[in-house]
This record gives C-alpha cells, structure tokens and sequence, in this order.
C-alpha cells in the first residue's frame, strides 16, 4: 500500500507537535512582521528567478548564503568541511559615551579587592577583558538533546569600547563547525556572566559540546556569575517577574524599541533553515545583541547597590535583601550597613530592617543595641511584631533576667499570633513554642 | 460453622461440591540443582552462601553461562523460581571482571524496581564489593540523579522513563551509555500488544544511542511462561536470543479446580452469576482468616466483589482487612495496600489483572477467579499468586456464562495440556513508529541510507520534513521543532490524554483520585455514571470532556450503571482478499466512529436494570486494521430480511470470542461489529477491527486463521448444551420463532 497516503490518513492520530495557545501568538506576531518586511523585500528582490536557485548546486547554495550572510556582517567559520558564521562588532566608548561603563567595572573590582570577602557577585582576581557577558538563543524550550544552541553571543570590555561576538549554526550539520569556533575564541580564564545561565545556557552548551567532543577541543570549566540569581533576591517581591526584558525596563530604566522576543527564537529559526534567508534571524540576532550588553548594565546596577554606590535611590526592601544576602556569605558588617540603611525609611520598610538588624547584633553579640533594634522595629511595625516580641522575651528571660517582663512579651507574641487568620503549621509550632516558654516563665514568676 | 476449619478441611469439601466440573492436581516438584559455575567468582559463591544458597536451580546456572559466553537469553521463569538471579549474577560477574561494566534493567512498573533495588542491595551488601545500583523513576530525588547518571553500575527503571527521561537526556548519560554491558528486561510476557509495541521502539532507540556512544549491550529477559518466548523476546529486542527453560525451582501441591456454577434457567442455559458464587467461596475461606486473593477482569468488577465481601465477612474481619488493588488508584495508596498483604495484615484483596506482575505481596494461600482471565499464562500468573513456596494451595476458576469461558470448561485439556498462547507485538504500526521516530531524530540526527535498527524509515522521514517536523540538511534529518516529543507519547494507552477523577464531596478541599484513559472515560465517567472507587461509590456529577476532569461526589445508592456503545464502520482499502468457503474475507484499512449512547442503572443485589439515561459525549474517531466477512446472498437463502439482523449478531459473537482465544488478546482489543448491508459491498457482513489506532496485528493474525476459527467456532456451538441459542454461545435466546442456534451454525458451516 502507498504509505504516503496512509500517513496523510492516519494524521488525525498522530500528534504532529500541535502548536500550542503561545506559539500562535508567536505565529501571529510574526505574520505581521512579516507582511511588513514582504513590502520592502519586493522592492530589493526584484528580478530574481526562482527556478534558477532551484538548479543551484548545494556548493552555489553555500556560497549564495555566505552572500547573504556578509550583508548582516557575519563572516564564514571553515572547520572540517562545514561552515558556521561570526560576527565581531565594537560599540566604541569614543562615539557611544559608554566611557563610565569601563570605569565603573573597574571600580566595582577594586572594591571587591579591598573588601577581600567571597561573594557570588565579585569580580575580584578577573582582568575586566576576561568578564563575558553571555547569552544563548535555542530551538526549543526543553533541554533535552533535541534543542539545539543556533546563537551563542557574549560581550566583553575592551580598553576602546564594547565587543559583542556572535557565533552562529548556519545550518544544523555544521554543528563542530559552530563549536569549534566559539572555543577557539575562548581562554580557560574566562568567566561568564549570565543571565539563568547555570540552569538553562551552560548546561545546554555542554549537552551539545557532547555531539561534537571527538571534533573539537575539550569544554573548559569555566567561573561563572548568574545574575538572574541575584535579581531574584533583590527584586522577586517587588516586580511582577524577574525576565530580564521587565528588569531592563524597571530597574536599567531601558526600552527597546521593535524588539523581537526571545521566545519567537525557534519559530524564526525554522523560517530561516526553510527559506536560507538570514534575514529571518536579523531580529533574534539584534535582541542577543541588546541582551548581553544590557547584562553589563545589570552587573554595574546590581553591584553598585551592593556597595552604596547606586546612581538610583534604593528601596528599603533592596537594602534588608542585599543585607541579608551579606549575612549568609559571612560579611556581618557589610550586611549590618545595609540594615541600618534600611532602617531610615519611613513605617513598614524600617520595621522589617529594624527586626534584621537585632538579629544580627544578637549574633554579634551586642545584646543592648540588639534589643534596642527590636524595640524600634515594634515602634515602626503597624502590627505587633511577633518575632521581634518573641526576640524581646529572650533577652529578658536570660539576659535583663526580668521575667516579669519577658512573660509580658510572650503574651503579646501569643496573642498577637491568635489573631492571626492563618494558622499554617510554621505558626502553630510558634504558638505550641510560646506556650511553652510562658509556663516555664509562669514558674519562674 | 463452628470452630476453626484448616485449609485441608475446606478442599475437602469443595470436592464434594456438585458443580466443580473439573479438579486437577498439580504435584509437588523436588528442585534440581547444578553447581556454581566454575566462571563464577569466589566473592560471589562466598556471598551466595551466606544466604544459604549453595548450588545453584538449573536454569540460574544456564542463564550464568551462556550470558558469559556473550548470548542474548530469555528464560522461562514460573513465579517464585528465583529468577532474579538468572540476571543478578552474571550482571555482577561483569561489574567484578571490569568495575566500569553498566547494566540497565527495566522492569514494567515502578513498583517491581523498587523491589528489586532492595533485593539487589542486599546481595551486594552479602558481596562486600563497592558497586552501586539505584532506581530512576519519577520519584528520585534531583540531589540523587546526578549521581546515578554518572556512577550508577546498575540503574534501575521502567520503560517510560527511558522513553522520556533517559533517551531524551543521553547526553547526560554518556558514562552510561558508553559502559553498557547487559540490559535486563523482567516480565518480558507484559509487553505485548500496543504496550509492547511502544516498547519494542524504545529498545530500537536504546540500542542506537548505545550504538551511538560506541557499546554493544547483551540482553537477559525474564519471562512467564507463553508460547513464544523466544520469538517475542527476537521481536522485542531485534537480536537473536537462545531460549533456557530448564526451570530448577521446586513446586508446591497445588489444586487447580474449575468452577462451573449451576444453571438456573434451563431453557436459555443461564448460569448463576460468577460473581455471586465467587464472593461465597471466597469469604468462606476469608471467614478463616486464610489469606485470598481475588482476580476480576474489569475495575468495576472488581470494586463490586470488594464491597460484598467487605459486607459478607464484616462480623469476622474488619473492613479494612479486604482492599481492593487496580489500576487508577494512585501508587502511594498501592504500595501501603502491597505491604499490608505482606504483613498479613489484610487478609483478602481483590484485584485486576494488576497483581498478575511480580509486585512482591508475599505467599497466599488460596486463588479465586472470577471468570476465565482471557488467556492461558495469564491465568497461570494469577494462580501463582497461591502458593509461591513449597506449600499446598489452591486456585478455584468460576466460569462466566460467556463464550470462552465454556468453551475452558468444556475443553479443559486445552488449559491444563495445550500449548499457551502466543504474545504478538507490531513494532511496525504506523502510528507507533512514527511517534517513536520523531523521539529517535530528537535523540539523534538521522542519515539518509541509515536504518532504524531493522526498518528502513526515509518514506516517513521524509514526510515528517514536509511536515516541517524534521529538517533535511545534507543528507541527514534534525529535529526542528520547540516541543518535546517524549512528553506527548504515553507508552501504556492507546488515548494520548487521560481523563482526571476530581473528588469534590468535600467543598474545601478537592482532591484527586484517580485517573483513565478517554476511551474508556466514555463508557465509565460520563455524566451521572457511578464510579467506584476503592469500594466506596461516587456519582459523576460533571464530565468536562474538554478539559478532561470529571468531577465526582461520593453517594451512597443500590446500583451501578453501565454504558453502551454505537459503532460504526467504513472501510477504506482492501489490502488482502480470499475465499472461504461460500463467503469472501477481506483485510484491510477501516475508518470506525464510536459514540456513546445511553447508559443503563443496574441494581446491585439482583442485577436488574432499573432506569437508563443518555450520553452526550463527541464521537470519536479510529483508523485501524480489520476483517470483513462478508456473505453471499445464496447463503442466507431462506431466511427473513428482519431476522439476518439477529443472525449475524449471533455469528460476530462465537466468532470474535473464539478469535480472541486464538490470538491472545482482551475481548476490548478485537471488536465485532455485524452490519446487515455494508457500505463497501452492500452485502450482510461482520467485521472484526484492531481497537487500537493503524492496529497492532490482530486482525491480520485472525485473517490468517480464519479457517481453523470458523470451524472451530461451529464445533463449540454444536457442543453447546443449549437448545435453540443461548448467552454463552450465540450471545441471543432463542426468541424468534427460527431456531437461531442452527441458523448460526449452517451460515457459519457455510463458510469452511
């Protein structure tokens, strides 16, 4: 029997990867686009015979998209009979004014060379030329060995200006061809600034280093910063999500105009492989672009809030974040400066750095500041604090030895929590541990 | 009833029971032993000793052997005859000759390798050797993965996670893949049909990522006893196997008793429900806390035995010492229901053909059947539920009035003496392959010329880039799409979709139940239909077809409800034709509509029909393989127009029932539709279809045999003691005024 036509028949049973509500829209979006280009497209391709392409060699084809290529500025990479594609391209200091750039780099690594803490974010010990700021677009979503990486761009810092590098997989078979030339422009002591780089481009990267690993050189271990990481910390309460388009907008006060979203990536891709015509990509490649320099901005931003150093005015909330970020990695007074910082800010923001910050004093061991702290945090809360009064009660059980007090604390913890509508299981085991302490205080009284 | 009555006692008198229509005795089997292979190192026999073991059962030894000398095997393995390590020691031998050698091992669900991990730990403890075995599946902790991914010697899994966690993944795997020494696929007789189809492509993959990486694994599988092991295990695995059946393993006294319950309407030979005479035998025994076990076909069955069980031993047992065990019930629920049957903490369950595997529920003594199982090894799996070590036990079958399970109990020689059935996969089924081949170009790229283990596959390919799923790019096909193929393919149902059992009784809280696939949701989550679960009953209060949930109240009422089914047929292409007899018989492809009509309200102690209602569901679409048997006019000389109807219902009942004995499948795999005047050739014609899309090989197999199923099927009807048609045989009483019966049987004599 003819399968062709079985196939067409059974095709209602088979799921022909349905597009899903997301990848219409995408279609959708990209229709119009397209639409747009198709106008000024007739105007450029007049003349050209289709037929002719059709009879073309697989040789003259190459050739016609090494063409096509040049005209966006990517240049050939020849490796083991394949070809892949680079761009290089300088955003100088001289013509952008992004001089400050390079200047606040290299202050942010001073201060972590002074500081002479381990944190996530330092830079210490890295020559500004070896920071890549590092992003890849992909064929898919998932991260099994059918996604494959068609654009690894980063940016780097030179002495004269920002240098974007974009490596790109002309076609799926040229894959060594694709890695060997982003290794080769590479050096072990090479450290990535990423954006969910860890999770999702590394690992991606090292599954398709895996296809190729008799082809080309081994795949460094390289440093590496996430910063989506640190946006997390420092911004997760206060914006609606942490996808770098809303941070740029929110926090680097950058927008983007006629930007292609990330998440069409795929579907140009295809279009591209499909009709050989890099054009498709010129979008992707353009939002890569803004992507890994707009990365150099967050760093700047993000560290620059970490050392007092921001050009913007810092929230209360940013402020207890970084500090208790300080805390976890060790640096107790680099953490209690971001708390008192805090607790300048009027009523609910304060309150909250006023309770961190008797805490922290508590483990420095300045028990009469730390209590001090706690009493400023009931002052400034609206609502009884109930943390902070169960802190109050331990220093007057075993420090002031003022027992009588420290049960007056206790009750207003307990009954403060009572009111509470929420009795999740976290606070029942508070309420069950209060009641503890008021009997043994019960006792003692 | 006074005192305590042994086990002994009660054999006793169920001999004397009248209606036992057949009583076997299966003797006590001493063990033969072969000694520990001279290949086999000395940690190993040190270890094995330790455990008591000091020869080995003759088939561990074969299996020992020749997977040293580099054979593929399947062994023949009845319950309880040690197989685990006819696969253990040779695996452990390989780790012991060369500490980087791998093993995978499948086992068809999670539960059989959570069973075997801690038997396989506690042999490697005995063993005093750094080697490390751990389950993959959907609850290993992430922590936990990476380690098994890069230092697992043994990892142990399902099919279903190497078809969407493993393959897709390989790049993650490469020390696995690149060390893969032996392959172990337990309970090789389970994949069979659709299931084994699926999986037969999952190996296909397996063995070209492991291709790929440079490794060249040899396969053990383990199987129940059917009649092909062999060929399934080559089919299965694609590699040439050598078959070791020299089972060593000592056998209990087993009883085998066949249960034919008394006719209570003599006229249209009607039976007493085996339902209701399996729940008294049952809790006779259950009332002396003899530990049972029940196997029913259908879930629903199954949850109405346990809620008159529970009922008629209440006053011995408590409620909670019978439990019900069936697909749909989530796995913490199974797991905690497996441990107390080994604890001896529940007394009875109840179960589908789910307990048929080797989950580990420890020894019962007594087997009861409701009904034949639908095929000769199944019903020896579940009767090795009885009795897995050295002591008596018994297995009582309580025969349906249906078809084939007369025909059982009229033949008994075909059980007890006759060859098992055979187990048939179709790796080839469109559908399946073409799934499996866009998981494959996720894996890895495909190269013209290049095969797919043994099929070549560029047609399909082909269309799969025209459908711009694959992309061709000098001469090799990448996967160019942003989906995930593994996630959309379930291995286990032919419904890409499952409908979610939502239980809203209590408003604050909804929880979820259970799940089933949407075919069957048709007839058992419809609106207003009563679902059982667990013995307690609930009533579907709204079916949300397309969003697939059915929200569900639990209710307390004397029924239960049960659905019909309209189909309809259309055949597409003729592929084959011949002959027989007076009749032509065409294979071919077909195009079936089934709808769900109405359902019915049936009363749970009398099994009367007490209401009905109808169903609003879409109709649903299936392109498969089938028969048409069509008759000429000559044949059906003499007989009314009105009365063909009947006729043919009547042919399409023996015929699809005998079909389904001979090529070992469910009665819901191979469906018989009759139509008086089919579209294609106008004439009276009764069909016979795969129920599962592009079909697995039923039909194909049945249009081959259909020679020796007519006979045989008018030789069971001529045997049948009914006078003029009766349930078991022609499916319709005799109520016309023709004896139908006879009719039947020249129409189908006709045709030899």
């Amino acid at each position: 029997m003819n399968l062709k036509s079985k196939l067409q028949r059974m095709k209602g049973h088979m799921n022909l990867e349905k597009e899903n509500k997301d990848s219409v829209h995408v279609k959708q979006i990209q229709a119009e686009m397209k639409s747009q280009k198709e106008q000024i497209d007739v105007k450029q391709n007049k003349g050209i015979d289709l037929d002719e392409s059709m009879s073309k060699t697989e040789h003259e084809l190459d050739n016609d998209l090494i063409v096509k290529w040049k005209k966006l500025e990517f240049f050939p990479y020849h490796f083991e009979g394949q070809v892949a594609y680079q761009r290089r391209k300088l955003y100088a200091f001289s013509s952008t004014g992004l001089m400050n750039v390079r200047e606040s780099l290299e202050e942010i690594s001073q201060r972590w060379e002074c500081s002479n803490i381990t944190h996530p974010l330092s830079n210490k010990d890295v020559p500004l030329s070896r920071m890549l700021f590092f992003d890849t677009e992909t064929t898919g979503l998932s991260t099994g060995a059918g996604n494959t990486i068609f654009l690894i761009g980063y940016a780097r810092v030179l002495d004269n200006g920002i240098e974007v590098v974009q490596h790109l997989l002309g076609d799926p078979a040229s894959e060594a061809a694709f890695m060997h030339g982003f290794l080769m422009d590479f050096r072990e002591d090479d450290y990535l600034v990423s954006y969910n780089g860890k999770a999702f481009d590394w690992p991606q990267v090292k599954s398709r280093h895996a296809f190729v690993r008799n082809l080309v050189p081994r795949l460094p271990a390289f440093g590496h910063i996430d910063l989506l990481h640190a946006a997390r910390r420092l911004w997760k309460h206060e914006l609606p999500s942490c996808r770098l388009s809303i941070v740029e907008q929110e926090k680097l006060g950058i927008k983007r105009v006629n930007d292609t979203p990330g998440s069409m990536a795929p579907l140009l891709y295809y279009d591209y492989l499909h009709d050989k015509d890099p054009k498709h990509l010129e979008g992707i490649i353009e939002h890569n672009d803004q992507d890994v320099r707009s990365l150099i901005d967050l760093y700047i931003a993000i560290s620059n809030r970490l050392f007092h150093k921001s050009n913007d005015e810092m929230t209360a909330n940013e402020h207890i974040q970084i500090g208790r970020w300080f805390e976890q990695t060790g640096s107790l007074d680099l953490a209690k400066l971001h708390y008192e910082k805090g607790t300048m800010f009027d009523r609910n923001g304060s309150s909250e750095a006023f309770f961190r910050l008797g805490v922290l004093l508590k483990k420095l061991g300045n028990v009469m500041e730390a209590k001090d702290s706690f009493l400023s945090c009931m002052k400034m809360s609206a609502i009884p604090h109930v943390q902070s009064l169960i802190e109050l009660a331990k220093i007057e059980e075993h420090h002031d030895k003022d027992v009588n007090r420290a049960y007056f604390y206790a009750k207003e913890a307990h009954a403060a929590l009572k009111r509470g509508t929420r009795l999740t299981g976290p606070n029942q085991r508070t309420i069950a541990d209060i009641e503890k302490r008021m009997i043994r205080l019960k006792q003692k009284i | 009833m006074f005192g305590k009555r042994s086990l002994t006692e009660l054999i006793g008198e169920l001999r004397k029971d009248e209606h036992v229509a057949h009583w076997h005795e299966i003797k006590e089997e001493p063990a033969k032993y072969a000694p520990f292979p001279t290949l086999m190192d000395k940690k190993i026999k040190e270890a094995l000793e330790k455990r008591g073991i000091k020869e080995l059962y003759t088939h561990q030894a074969s299996s020992f052997e020749s997977v040293m000398a580099g054979k593929n095997i399947v062994a023949v393995t009845p319950t309880a005859s040690g197989k685990t390590l006819c696969y253990n020691l040779p695996v452990v031998q390989r780790i012991l000759n060369n500490k980087d050698s791998r093993a995978l091992y499948l086992f068809p669900t999670k539960a059989l390798s959570q069973d075997q991990k801690a038997d396989m730990n506690e042999f490697i403890d005995a063993l005093d050797v750094k080697i490390n075995s751990y389950t993959y599946d959907g609850d290993t902790p992430a922590n936990i993965r990476q380690i098994v991914r890069k230092a697992g010697h043994v990892v142990i899994t399902n099919p279903d996670m190497l078809h969407s966690a493993i393959l897709p993944h390989h790049t993650k795997w490469i020390s696995l893949f690149e060390n893969l020494e032996t392959i172990v696929i337990d309970e090789l007789h389970t994949y069979r049909g659709v299931f084994g189809s699926h999986v037969g492509n999952v190996i296909r993959r397996l063995k070209r990522i492991c291709h790929y990486y440079g490794s060249d694994p040899t396969f053990i599988c383990t199987s129940a006893t059917i009649a092909n092991p062999k060929e399934l295990s080559e089919e299965l695995t694609g590699e040439p196997m050598e078959l070791i059946n020299n089972n060593g393993a000592p056998k209990g006294k087993k009883h085998f008793v066949l249960y034919n319950p008394p006719i209570v309407n003599k006229q249209l030979n009607i039976r007493k429900k085996a339902m209701r005479v399996v729940n008294e035998i049952a809790a006779t025994f259950l009332k002396e806390k003899i530990q049972t076990i029940v196997f029913s076909r259908s879930r629903v069955s199954v949850e109405i035995i346990l809620s008159h069980l529970q009922e008629l031993v209440k006053n011995e047992l408590q409620r909670k010492s019978i439990r019900g065990y069936r697909g749909g019930y989530l796995p913490k629920q199974r797991r905690e229901i497996e441990s107390s049957l080994r604890n001896g903490e529940t007394i009875g369950v109840v179960s589908t053909n789910a307990l048929e595997l080797g989950v580990d529920i420890g020894q019962l003594q007594v087997c009861v059947m409701n009904g034949y199982p639908g095929s000769v090894a199944s019903s020896w799996q579940q009767a090795g539920r009885a009795g897995r070590r050295k002591d008596e036990s018994v297995v009582i079958m309580v025969a349906n009035s249906s078809p084939i399970d007369q025909y059982i109990f009229q033949h008994p020689e075909f059980f007890f003496e006759g060859s098992p059935e055979t187990a048939r996969i179709n790796k080839d089924n469109l559908i399946i392959l073409v799934d499996h081949l866009k998981c494959a170009a996720y894996e890895l790229p495909f190269e013209r010329g290049g095969d797919f283990d043994d099929v070549n596959v560029e047609e399909i390919l082909e269309y799969l880039a025209e459908e711009r799923v694959l992309h061709e790019q000098r001469n090799k096909w990448f996967w160019m799409n942003d989906a995930f193929p593994a996630h959309n393919i379930s291995l286990r149902s032919a419904a890409q979709e499952n409908v979610v059992i939502i239980d809203q009784s209590q408003v604050e809280s909804h929880r979820v139940i259970g799940e089933m696939d949407t075919f069957s949701a048709m007839t058992l989550l419809h609106d207003e239909a009563i679902y059982i679960h667990e013995g307690i009953q609930f009533q579907v209060e709204y079916l949300d077809w397309e969003e697939k949930k059915a929200f569900v109240r639990e209710v307390d009422v004397e029924y239960y409800t049960d659905a019909n089914l309209a189909v309809n047929l259309k055949v597409l292409e003729i592929d084959k034709e011949k002959h027989i007899g007076d009749g032509l018989l065409e294979y071919g492809d077909m195009m079936v509509t089934a709808m769900a009509t109405i359902f019915k309200k049936i009363k749970l102690e009398t099994f009367e029909n007490i209401g009905a209602g109808p169903i609003h569901l879409p109709e649903q679409e299936l392109h498969t393989n089938g028969i048409a048997l069509s008759f000429h006019r000559d044949q059906l000389d003499g007989i009314d127009q009105n009365e063909i109807e009947q006729l043919l219902l009547g042919v399409a009942h023996v015929v699809q029932h005998v079909a389904c004995v001979r090529v070992m499948c469910d009665k819901s795999d191979l469906h018989a539709v009759p139509e008086v005047k089919a579209i294609h050739s106008e004439k009276p014609t009764v069909f016979l279809y795969d129920r599962y899309p592009g079909g697995i090989g039923l039909s194909e197999s049945v249009y081959k045999q259909m020679g020796v199923i007519i006979q045989e099927a008018r030789d069971y009807i001529q045997s049948c003691p009914c006078e003029g048609g009766c349930p078991s045989c022609i499916g319709i009483g005799a109520f016309s005024e023709r004896n139908m019966k006879q009719a039947v049987k020249r129409l189908l004599g006709s045709c030899i």
